[in-house]
């Protein structure tokens, strides 16, 4: 919260930016083998910081769920087998700090952009059967490589396309969680 | 734009997202569950007969009691004992079973139960039995071979328990084992209940293809 704070607080002096996009998800590895359904539920806030002409640095706060119904299946280990329907759930929140790099084109507007994002994700896995829940929950080190593209729309305020893909390390509860995001946003700047 | 639109827009984004957090069950049969597991080292090719009591108990605690002395438990009705042994004589029939009195020396007895606490009792007391059970005498029992059910917590739950005695596993033995159990369980509630408890008994017995013959 205090870095938010900062951040925030140092974009009414400083040239900053709030970027707030609509991520469509697709799960892969791991996250894919339990839900294979692309994900439209979620949304991504960045706030950032212009440190020089064509390099930012700010932080990420995302949230994407990834949901799938299980028709009724028999779930067989060693000798047991239990059957039922499942809901399966997973709840993804990156909390991120990163860089970007912006290249200026057609006179500032339109600026392709990558970046690099270092900072944990939250994930909430549950499974529901019958009446019961199995939850797991865990903390990921993630990596957030992304690449896209700033359209500027008027003063202050930008257009955003891009692609993110996260990726979460493996922790002793489960696998790393990974998946790829389109965003479709609008940055709003003081600059 | 200022910042403190752009923090109504911030706050304005979480409300939306949990209005459309997906759903989970919206009718009690998808909140129905069949669990069932068996010893593997028993041969249940090689039995053919059963037989069943002419009553399903009711089970009300880990202790049996008897409030009004006859030596009997609780029963569950006449109708719903009837519609849960017909669809298990079916199940047993097309599985290639033969069910027979208890006195024509049965390869496996079929013991069944009903719970609709909060806790399943697997080890409740064996006088809940007494009164039906062939050569009972405290202290009889029961056993898992090789496995052991889960212990599950829930609210407002139902089950419908089975148990698979082998009655000739060990004569004059204090405990005889239980070579299959199958759990059915759901919201013990709804107009649909009878039949979604004749589905969980098929579902129960087409998970355990070892039965079939």
């Amino acid at each position: 919260m205090f870095l938010l704070a900062s951040v925030s607080i140092g974009g009414l002096y400083a040239q900053g930016s709030f970027t707030a996009s609509y991520p469509i998800s697709f799960p892969m590895g791991d996250l894919s083998d339990y839900i294979g359904q692309t994900s439209f539920r979620g949304v991504t806030m960045e706030f950032n910081k212009r440190q020089k002409k064509n390099l930012d640095i700010g932080l990420e706060f995302s949230w994407h769920t990834f949901y799938e119904r299980q028709d009724k299946k028999v779930y067989t280990e060693g000798t047991a087998s239990v059957s039922g329907i499942q809901y399966r759930y997973t709840n993804s929140m990156p909390l991120l700090a990163g860089v970007k790099y912006y290249k200026e084109t057609d006179g500032g507007n339109f600026m392709p952009y990558a970046g690099l994002g270092l900072g944990t994700l939250y994930i909430n896995r549950s499974t529901d059967l019958g009446m019961y829940r199995i939850t797991n929950e865990t903390w990921q080190f993630a990596l957030r490589p992304e690449l896209g593209v700033l359209i500027k729309a008027g003063p202050g305020v930008s257009g955003v396309l891009g692609v993110k893909y996260y990726a979460g390390f493996g922790t002793d509860d489960l696998d790393g969680q990974s998946y790829f995001s389109v965003n479709l946003g609008l940055m709003f700047s003081n600059f | 734009m200022t910042i403190k639109l752009r923090y109504w827009l911030a706050m304005l984004i979480l409300p939306l997202m949990s209005g459309c957090y997906p759903k989970g069950a919206e009718y009690n049969e998808e909140l129905d569950i069949v669990y069932t597991n068996y010893n593997p080292d028993f041969n249940f090719s090689s039995k053919t007969t059963y037989a069943l009591p002419d009553s399903i108990i009711k089970i009300t605690g880990d202790n049996f009691l008897d409030p009004d002395g006859n030596g009997k438990p609780e029963f569950v009705s006449p109708a719903n004992t009837l519609l849960i042994f017909n669809q298990i004589n079916q199940n047993m029939a097309a599985n290639g079973w033969t069910k027979v009195p208890k006195t024509s020396n049965p390869d496996v007895i079929l013991l069944v139960s009903t719970m609709t606490t909060t806790n399943l009792y697997y080890y409740y007391d064996w006088g809940y039995w007494g009164w039906w059970y062939p050569g009972y005498y405290p202290p009889w029992g029961w056993y898992y071979p090789g496995y052991y059910p889960p212990y599950i917590t829930g609210y407002r739950s139902g089950s419908v328990f089975i148990q698979m005695v082998d009655s000739k596993a060990a004569p004059g033995a204090d405990n005889v084992p239980v070579e299959w159990s199958a759990i059915l369980n759901g919201l013990a509630e709804g107009s649909d209940l009878s039949s979604r408890v004749q589905k969980m008994i098929d579902g129960a017995f087409s998970q355990s293809p070892y039965l079939k013959h």
